[in-house]
């Protein structure tokens, strides 16, 4: 595993405008390891979003024009598993009808990988140093944990974290009330399930919760912070980076 | 009592916000849903081979839905060389007519009723009594609702949201006594009230879990023994069904059997598994001396090529109901139709049409837990998807919202257009911002921080400091 | 009304216009099912033992009552003594040759009352067993299988064999020999196939029921309680000799 290994970042809208501090610990953590990472300029959105509420044309509009951005990555390293299934699992069907097109987004979506996917299964790691210390719960996110099959990779990496405990969260693989655009059109349910998930994380005594989804972290982030909690919410990228070399 | 609105003249966020806001459902909610995914999951545990089963099981709706045709043809030949009678019902009207006309034909005056989805779906009840005929639910939690007046709200438990307190009342009130909050005594109620009812109804009405094609038999899976009692004490049988019910052979049978019960309720088997062929045999004492088969191809026949075709899969047995975040907050009244949780958005739209479901269709996080626990493997989160495509394709969805999201598509296309939003959301914000967060925004923004902070736009984005990292 | 021309046309018509976009394939019936029973037959006169171990351990698990004599003659006394412990005065049981057992001369000189199903259809008969079995609280039947898997009786309705002597009385009992024993679901799909061979109907009634315990529900605050409509507690006494 000791080859130089190269990652192009599709860092992602949220955290492109949101949380580049999470951008930022990714290409920390990779270089770390020995990855050479670069970062395709002109990315966007992977076009979830629209996806997700129908507007599929919009979506393969967006997803035409991020293929060539990564036709040349030799892996394509994504901090957000709804983001990575997008490109996975959904691009090569919205090319139906263009068997060209169609084949390249079969290409890229072999080549993608969700971060803790990465590490784990492409890198081969189960351990990373980290100055980054104390109590941690994970939440699975919904698409990386159903839709690309994925419970282990982030487990394991957490557990391994020396001066870190890991406590599993009651109700892990239960939704945050997310959804996207749903967080806004039924806000109420939408807050209702995030309460039930706040008061799991509390339950565990964690002072971190972390998770592998930005979207994720903004609904539980944002509950956590609106009811004064001191329990963080960090991207498991922030985690495993630590403040090493800030 | 409390009457949760499922009006359907109430716009769904408002229901969805009555429910939420009703204390003792949430409770009966929480507990009923956390009890039967326990129950679930320990009942798949057991069953090593069940991930195989649900390949199978799904493989088998599959095929049978190629040639519903002929399987179709093949279980009503059965049934008639039975000597049982089959009517076919183009339409839920229809299937009323049908079984109005034949209570007013065969002097009936008292109908009993075993659980079925399917004559909910019809308003068979309300249309029997409208004819002067009485129909009795004799399923405990369809009787509760039957006095209660309201719909189901659990295809499996459907009086769930009701508390034993509640329960007490409502006998107590019907029945002219007085009786404790206690589920044994109120039991023993039912039983008592109920055999009566049995033993003098002109006529059983039941569902079909499953026909079997080459036996012409009907399948009931039940719990209670009302199955068994309204298909063997009342003088005519009449069984309603949905096309999609039908599976070619007892072999197939036996896979379902397998996985239903433990997606239900996490038991092995329902306590009663009955195997209907048709009214009582020559030399049979009991037994019916009718048997009438009404198959229904209502809103089920357009989706054979449509897109939500694999709902048609469908054996109604409640897990998605029990996983799913949604169903769980607001439980099955605020759906506003027969069938809630997430099958039942699908349903609604193939039964009730897309406009039905304008706001059901975003009643998803799209989580996937459904998918995950579904015994045949539906893949609702992908027809949800569908279903909110067509909203836009039809129009349905609304002007300003199709709008919006043109709009989004176009700046999330274009690099410029990206970087310019995060340059004026910088801007706007600048307001209220207040301790790196923001706690109250306008519009459509406020419906998120009504309850959430927001991290605000980045001063710089990752984008634009890459520059320093490459 | 549509009639079936009609109403199977439109379905063939959409049937045709996909050709499906799944895997599809149903179960594969066995070939020769009366072979194929014959096999399990031979089997589980060989298995029986493991079978009838397991059959007990799942029928207590729903709440099943276990009882295992050596000879049929003992069975009076078994039901005798559950008779006492409910205080049961009346008894409705299959036609004692269906049953392979007449209980009359050993429980009505105990004051018990005990009326067997008749073996003609009559209606004078039909009411007749309909009252005894409304106040019975005690029902006897045989089983044509017992299923070991999930701790079920089947039960084929028929002459001398009326459904509700397993349905009404609040106790059910049920007698079986070895013979009856079946392991899994999937050998009784052989064996239902092999009763289904005949497609005119050659079983002796019209109803085949799969009882797995006593009824029950948790319709009410998912509390469970039992009894609702069949019986609340069910006992399956094994008889060696059988």
């Amino acid at each position: 595993m000791a080859a130089p290994v190269r990652a192009s970042l599709f860092v992602t809208c949220l955290v492109d405008l949101f949380y580049p501090e999470v951008g930022v610990a990714i290409v920390r953590l990779l270089r770390r390891l020995g990855v050479t990472v670069d970062f395709p300029a002109s990315q966007t959105c992977c076009g979830l979003p629209l996806f997700n509420s129908g507007y599929h044309g919009e979506a393969a509009r967006v997803a035409r024009r991020t293929l060539p951005l990564f036709a040349a990555s030799e892996y394509v390293v994504v901090p957000s598993g709804s983001c990575a299934w997008m490109v996975k699992k959904e691009y090569p069907g919205l090319f139906d009808d263009d068997p060209a097109l169609r084949k390249e987004a079969e290409a890229l979506a072999s080549r993608t990988y969700e971060l803790s996917q990465f590490l784990v299964k492409i890198l081969g790691l189960s351990r990373v140093t980290t100055n980054f210390r104390g109590k941690v719960t994970y939440h699975d996110s919904c698409h990386l944990l159903r839709g690309l099959g994925e419970a282990q990779s982030p487990r394991t990496l957490l557990k391994n974290l020396e001066g870190v405990e890991l406590l599993e969260l009651p109700g892990a693989d239960e939704c945050c009330g997310f959804g996207g655009s749903f967080s806004v059109r039924l806000p109420d349910v939408s807050t209702s399930i995030l309460g039930k998930k706040i008061a799991n994380i509390e339950k565990t005594g964690a002072e971190c919760l972390v998770a592998c989804d930005a979207g994720c972290l903004m609904q539980m982030g944002g509950g956590l912070s609106r009811k004064g909690s001191a329990v963080r919410a960090l991207h498991l990228a922030q985690v495993l980076a630590g403040t090493d070399g800030v | 009592m409390r009457h949760l609105p499922s009006s359907l003249k109430i716009p769904f966020p408002e229901r969805a916000g009555a429910a939420l806001k009703d204390a003792s459902l949430q409770e009966a909610l929480t507990n009923a849903t956390t009890k039967f995914i326990g129950l679930r999951k320990d009942a798949f545990a057991s069953l090593p081979q069940g991930d195989l089963l649900r390949d199978r099981a799904r493989a088998i709706k599959e095929a049978t839905i190629q040639r519903l045709d002929y399987y179709l043809e093949m279980l009503a030949d059965n049934v008639e060389r039975l000597g049982g009678r089959v009517h076919w019902a183009a339409t839920g009207e229809e299937a009323r007519d049908i079984i109005l006309q034949l209570c007013g034909d065969r002097g009936v005056k008292t109908v009993v009723k075993s659980k079925s989805m399917a004559t909910e779906e019809i308003e068979l009840n309300e249309a029997l009594e409208h004819a002067g005929v009485t129909p009795v639910e004799t399923d405990l939690g369809e009787y509760i609702i039957q006095l209660a007046r309201e719909k189901p709200s659990h295809i499996i438990v459907p009086a769930i949201h009701k508390t034993k307190g509640q329960v007490a009342d409502l006998f107590s009130h019907a029945l002219k006594g007085r009786f404790a909050a206690d589920p044994e005594v109120l039991t023993a109620v039912a039983r008592k009230e109920l055999r009566q009812k049995f033993l003098q109804a002109d006529m059983g009405i039941t569902g079909a879990n499953f026909a079997v094609a080459e036996t012409g038999t009907i399948v009931l899976v039940t719990n209670e023994g009302n199955g068994r009692m309204v298909t063997s004490l009342p003088r005519i049988h009449v069984a309603l069904m949905g096309i999609e019910k039908v599976i070619p052979s007892m072999t197939d049978l036996v896979v379902f059997l397998a996985i239903l019960a433990r997606s239900a309720t996490g038991q092995k088997l329902s306590v009663y598994t009955t195997l209907v062929r048709g009214p009582r045999q020559h030399g049979e004492l009991e037994g019916p001396e009718e048997f009438h088969l009404v198959l229904m191809g209502s809103g089920r026949s357009n989706q054979i090529s449509g897109e939500l075709r694999e709902a048609l899969y469908c054996l109604r047995c409640g897990a998605c109901l029990n996983v799913c975040p949604v169903y769980r907050q607001i439980g099955g009244h605020a759906y506003g139709y027969t069938y809630p949780g997430p099958i039942g958005i699908l349903l609604t739209a193939m039964l009730n049409g897309d406009h039905a479901v304008k706001d059901l269709a975003h009643a998803s996080s799209l989580c996937g837990a459904c998918h995950e626990v579904c015994p045949v493997r539906i893949d609702i989160p992908r027809m949800l998807i569908e279903l909110r495509q067509r909203l836009d394709r039809e129009r349905i969805a609304p002007l300003a919202e199709r709008g919006v999201f043109r709009v989004f598509g176009r700046v999330l296309a274009s690099p410029t257009l990206f970087r310019l939003s995060a340059t004026l959301g910088r801007m706007a914000q600048r307001p209220f911002v207040r301790e790196g967060r923001l706690g109250s925004l306008p519009l459509v923004f406020g419906k998120w921080t009504k309850t959430r902070d927001l991290p605000p736009v980045a001063s710089r984005t990752f984008s634009e400091r890459w520059k320093e990292l490459r | 009304m549509a009639t079936r021309a009609d109403f199977l046309s439109r379905i063939r018509k959409e049937v045709r216009r996909t050709p499906g976009l799944f895997p599809a394939s149903t179960a594969i019936p066995p070939d020769r099912p009366s072979e194929a029973a014959a096999a399990i037959r031979r089997q589980m006169s060989e298995r029986w033992p493991e079978a009838l171990e397991r059959f007990k351990q799942e029928f207590e698990q729903v709440s099943g009552v276990f009882h295992r004599v050596t000879h049929i003659e003992e069975v009076p006394g078994v039901i005798q003594a559950l008779a006492r412990e409910k205080d049961a005065r009346e008894l409705i049981t299959w036609e004692p040759g269906e049953l392979g057992l007449d209980l009359r001369p050993h429980l009505e000189p105990q004051g018990l009352s005990v009326t067997v199903a008749p073996s003609d259809a009559q209606d004078g008969a039909r009411l007749s067993y309909r009252e005894a079995a409304a106040r019975a609280q005690i029902g006897v039947t045989g089983a044509d299988f017992v299923l070991a898997e999930t701790g079920t009786l089947i039960l084929i309705s028929g002459s001398g064999r009326p459904r509700s002597t397993s349905l009404l009385p609040e106790t059910h009992i049920t007698i079986f020999g070895k013979e009856r024993l079946l392991e899994t679901l999937e050998q009784v799909g052989v064996v239902l196939e092999d009763l289904h061979v005949d497609p005119t109907g050659t079983m002796s009634g019209a109803v085949i029921n799969f009882i797995t315990g006593p009824s029950r529900t948790a319709d009410i605050e998912l509390t469970l309680t039992r009894g609702v409509h069949g019986p609340k507690e069910v006992h399956a006494i094994f008889v060696e000799s059988l």
